[in-house]
């Protein structure tokens, strides 16, 4: 039998990010998927990052995993999100050519020197004992691993759904599902829940009247996802904005109890924030027009994604309302949009570190998990892969505090919490976004990426000697005194009175707001702009910085405090029936998790403590 | 928020020669450096004598401190005691000035739970553990608040919704750039925001309401010599504070206990010094009796068993707010108002007469609330109103609405106990249930 440190099984955006960090960690690592020529795949729209989830792809970077250098070679816009809202929350996205995105993951994947990537579909797991020991294809060849990654993002007993038929098995259009792998984890005794999620239709450029739409460009100036690399960007491609209105309303309600999701043909449930044009015209009947974005799939070809019209109705009805929207009159439809139900194994089966509790050396990233986005299958993807290669190593597992990274605050949200509709990322679930931002991820994370051995050399210098200039500019800063002539003019136009007493050059920035770069010139400092960011936004958020890191402190210790495995909650009596509930059901490590559980009250802490402590 | 300097007397209240009031947490020395003059903390654990002062800069007392740096303390974070002179007054005065500096009041059982949460479990006793279960009061504490009558329990709620709506506006703010509905504007956030701060300023204003409810209603005893006063006095304390002894000859105050009937704040005095006496010198101290009784919201004459009341007794009910007990019941028989300190019975009775007599149609439902303190709710909503106070500004044209987030998530929490806590996915929920997003 041929043996592995490491398989993963899945080459998607989990998956991906899994094989190379357990590649890059050091162990013999196979990636296993039913068609190697769709790794790196964008299977819905054709962007990455955005609000939380550019942090996430930067993490995922910093970590030596692959969305962010595969996302510069394949940009073909980029729009930095938030930008008025304060730096904490400033949010890259990136359109990307497809293919090239496509490309980028695999030509990254076939670079790492630990790394097999094979083509096959799993049948079932070689389970010994509890643990699992490998896997058997559906040809019969049998693979022997430590550690397994199962990604199977929305392929297990997925069902394709467009209009009312009866729906057809799928993993993404045009591609089969996988069934025998679902059956064999429910035998193992995992749950399995349904979801849905759905995908709008693509349509022909050529067939659209773009002079007629107002034309969104992506912002000047260059940026980069990855810290490692400096990709040459592809060239830019505008996207337009248009917008469906009362005719396309009309045509949908006409048609809705065709739609799968309204017809009664779906049972699984799916994201709020990502819902229908179906949804939104049931749920908020009074809105008069529903933007549209159409994105370019990419360079080389004509297809765009026609973002914001996610349906599951008929091809026919699809392409009628299409030619409702302004600009789409003439429109030829490429692919209808559609709905996907699949399975998914609800997350508080899993440890912090992915590993399936039930079943040792068994880890899940990605769509399984009950989540949505590429990004949020990537921060999983590299989760998994490190712990599934600390797991064949025998090394300490690798978990992100909240406040350490996005990726933290995702896994532990689904392990602890749960979810009960595909979950996203946003800032507002982190207790700590002014820490968890673009600008600093590679700082948070080149710890553990230097600790595991993720890097190369190169790689490593180049992290170091970026954050030392960095962290030089902001030594500086509190170093140096700004006075003078230069000053008191700075200081007038930006609108203050020139004879305001001023100490360092970090007060300024902090007071007046006046950027650093040029607070330093008007005291002849000249640094880097792109070293300055940082620091500047560090003398920003200073105090607010402190406590944030205060209160994460304060949770630090709630998070040390294990609470024993076999507590039977549902004796405590002194806890609230809905904390005996959930406490039962989620059975939290720490003291620090059983507080994350909605309906688990301060007070039921206390009593958590008094029980742990009386034993 | 477990390791905030907190602040707490840690000896009984009332009467004493001597009070300690400790204060630990991350920047408990530094809470302690505002209020003790020329405080070090080194030496540790070795006794310093100094002055304790006000913010105003008024001296409190003189006393000793201790310094207990983490981790070898009783919390197993930085901690400091102070020792200062007994009573009400002075301890009263050093927890407000420690406040004043920094430290919040802590709840029931904190300092214990800490020590636990420290891992300084062999320091743990029995008696610790029951401390932690009185900490679980507050749960009892919100099921208290939600039945309170009188509108309270609906303004909270209605505090909750304005919190999680204005959580959920900058949550669409932040988190949904470029949707159908186009953003919300700032000045409307703002003013959002200000219509929380002033639900909460109202709040403080008349919940709880009055002198009483703030300060604690003053009950006074009074009765003939030998008529059980100070048995009832220690009863009524309860079993923990019976550890009032008298030297004959020192006293000639009345002795003054801060204490709570069915959850109401009282502040009980004991006259018993003044009319146990028969020497004329004590004429001095019969005029500091008239003094308390004219203060007293509620009078409590002891007589014993079912003796008639005398013409000198009732003189003191005359005009006031009062109560008969008829006390001694275990010698005297029973009857409505009988009450005995040596068995316990009519006890209850007794402190709902009071609690009723006091706080009329609110006592009924004060049995649901035991141990909870209101100062710590004020405390609270003072914090919140401040946060969201300091969350404006960051709304205004060139702000950053992620500081002004930061603020509001702050007042949640500081309210968290009085209305519970906020899920983000309730304040998600609020976000989709009022705007369209999504593609």
């Amino acid at each position: 039998m041929e043996r592995f440190d490491v398989i993963v099984i899945g080459g998607g955006h989990a998956g991906s990010e899994a094989a190379a960090l357990a590649a890059r960690s050091g162990c013999h690592t196979l990636l296993l998927t039913q068609n190697v020529a769709t790794i790196g795949q964008m299977s819905c729209n054709p962007a990455i990052g955005g609000i939380a989830k550019g942090t996430v792809v930067r993490e995922v970077d910093a970590l030596g995993g692959i969305m962010g250098r595969a996302t510069d070679r394949a940009m073909i816009q980029f729009r930095m999100l938030n930008r008025s809202k304060g730096p904490a929350v400033w949010s890259p996205r990136a359109q990307c050519d497809r293919r090239l995105y496509r490309e980028a993951v695999q030509s990254l994947l076939q670079q790492l020197p630990n790394l097999v990537i094979r083509q096959g579909n799993v049948a079932k797991l070689i389970v010994t004992g509890p643990s699992v020991a490998g896997v058997v294809t559906l040809d019969g060849s049998r693979l022997g691993a430590r550690a397994i990654v199962l990604t199977a993002g929305t392929f297990l007993r997925g069902r394709i759904h467009v209009g009312h038929a009866e729906g057809v098995p799928a993993g993404r259009a045009g591609e089969p599902p996988a069934v025998e792998i679902s059956q064999h984890l429910a035998d193992l005794g995992l749950e399995i829940q349904r979801f849905k999620t759905g995908t709008p239709p693509r349509i022909a450029g050529e067939s659209v009247n773009l002079v007629a739409l107002a034309r969104q460009n992506g912002d000047e100036g260059g940026y980069w996802f990855s810290s490692y690399e400096r990709a040459v960007h592809p060239r830019q491609l505008p996207c337009y904005l248009t917008w469906a209105g009362p005719e396309v309303k009309a045509v949908i309600r006409q048609h809705l109890n065709e739609s799968a999701l309204y017809g009664g043909m779906i049972s699984g449930r799916g994201p709020r924030y990502c819902p229908s044009i179906e949804d939104k015209i049931v749920k908020f009947p009074a809105a008069e027009r529903h933007q549209v974005f159409l994105e370019p799939e990419g360079l080389d070809t004509s297809e765009m994604y026609v973002n914001g019209l996610s349906t599951s109705l008929p091809a026919a009805v699809q392409l009628d309302f299409l030619r409702r929207v302004p600009g789409l009159e003439s429109v030829q439809m490429t692919r209808p949009g559609y709905a996907i139900e699949y399975d998914y194994f609800p997350p508080t089966q899993l440890a912090p570190t992915l590993e399936v509790r039930a079943v040792p050396g068994l880890f899940m990233a990605g769509q399984i998990n009950g989540t949505t986005g590429y990004e949020e299958a990537a921060g999983q993807g590299a989760v998994a892969g490190l712990n599934a290669a600390a797991h064949a190593a025998n090394r300490d597992p690798v978990v992100f505090g909240r406040d350490q990274a996005f990726i933290g605050v995702l896994v532990d949200d689904l392990t602890s919490r749960g979810v009960d509709e595909p979950y996203r990322l946003f800032t507002s679930r982190s207790e700590y976004r002014l820490v968890l931002r673009q600008d600093n991820a590679l700082r948070r994370l080149l710890p553990t990426a230097i600790g595991r051995g993720l890097l190369t050399p190169q790689e490593r210098r180049l992290a170091e000697s970026r954050l030392r200039r960095e962290d030089a500019v902001l030594a500086t800063a509190r170093a140096t005194p700004v006075s003078g002539p230069d000053v008191g003019e700075m200081l007038r136009d930006a609108g203050f009175s020139a004879s305001e007493a001023v100490a360092n050059a970090t007060e300024l920035v902090k007071r007046q707001g006046i950027g650093l770069v040029r607070t330093l010139a008007a005291a002849g400092v000249f640094v880097e702009p792109a070293d300055a960011q940082w620091a500047e936004i560090e003398i920003k958020y200073e105090g607010y910085l402190a406590r944030e890191a205060a209160a994460a402190a304060r949770i630090a210790r709630m998070d040390a405090f294990p609470l024993p495995r076999d507590l039977s909650y549902s004796d405590i009596v002194s806890l609230s029936t809905e904390a005996r509930e959930k406490l039962q059901r989620h059975r939290p490590a720490t003291l620090g998790q059983a507080g994350r559980i909605p309906g688990v009250s301060p007070s039921d802490l206390h009593s958590l403590i008094v029980e742990a402590a009386r034993r | 928020m477990l390791a905030d300097p907190i602040v707490a007397l840690a000896t009984p209240p009332g009467r004493s020669a001597l009070a300690v009031v400790r204060v630990s947490g991350e920047g408990a020395f530094a809470v302690a450096r505002r209020v003790i003059a020329g405080f070090r903390p080194d030496p540790p654990r070795r006794a310093t004598l100094a002055t304790f002062r006000a913010a105003d800069g008024t001296s409190i007392d003189r006393g000793l401190y201790t310094v207990f740096p983490a981790p070898a303390s009783y919390t197993g974070d930085d901690l400091v005691e102070l020792s200062c002179h007994g009573g009400l007054a002075v301890p009263a005065r050093l927890v407000a000035a420690l406040e004043a500096a920094g430290a919040r009041a802590a709840a029931p059982g904190e300092f214990t739970r800490r020590a636990v949460l420290n891992g300084k479990l062999d320091l743990l006793q029995a008696e610790a553990v029951g401390d932690l279960i009185d900490a679980t009061a507050p749960a009892q504490a919100r099921a208290a608040l939600a039945q309170l009558e009188g509108g309270l329990s609906r303004r909270l709620a209605q505090l909750r919704s304005a919190l999680i709506d204005l959580q959920a506006l900058l949550g669409y703010e932040i988190d949904f750039p470029g949707e159908d509905d186009g953003p919300v504007p700032l000045e409307r956030i703002a003013a959002e925001t200000g219509s929380v701060r002033e639900r909460i300023e109202h709040l403080l204003a008349t919940a709880p309401a009055g002198e009483r409810l703030r300060e604690g209603a003053l009950v006074v005893l009074a009765g003939r010599p030998n008529a059980g006063k100070s048995s009832l006095f220690n009863a009524l304390l309860g079993s923990e504070r019976a550890l009032v002894t008298e030297v004959a000859g020192t006293t000639r105050d009345a002795i003054e206990a801060p204490t709570d009937v069915m959850g109401w704040p009282v502040r009980l005095v004991d006259t018993a010094g003044l009319w146990d006496s028969a020497d004329p010198i004590d004429r001095l101290g019969v005029g500091v009796s008239r003094r308390w009784l004219a203060a007293a919201d509620l009078v409590l004459l002891c007589v014993e068993g079912h003796r008639p009341v005398g013409e000198d007794e009732a003189d003191v009910l005359r005009g006031r707010a009062g109560l008969v007990a008829r006390t001694k019941s275990d010698l005297h028989g029973a009857g409505a108002d009988a009450v005995s300190a040596e068995t316990g019975a009519g006890l209850d009775t007794l402190r709902t007469r009071i609690a009723a007599e006091l706080f009329g149609s609110r006592a009924a439902l004060a049995d649901l609330e035991p141990g909870i303190s209101r100062e710590r709710h004020r405390t609270a909503l003072a914090r919140a109103r401040d946060a969201l106070e300091a969350a404006v500004p960051h709304l205004a044209p060139g702000g950053e609405a992620v500081l002004a987030a930061h603020h509001v998530r702050e007042a949640a929490s500081a309210l968290d106990e009085m209305v519970g806590t906020i899920d983000v996915d309730e304040v998600l929920g609020r976000v989709f249930a009022s705007f369209c997003v999504g593609k």
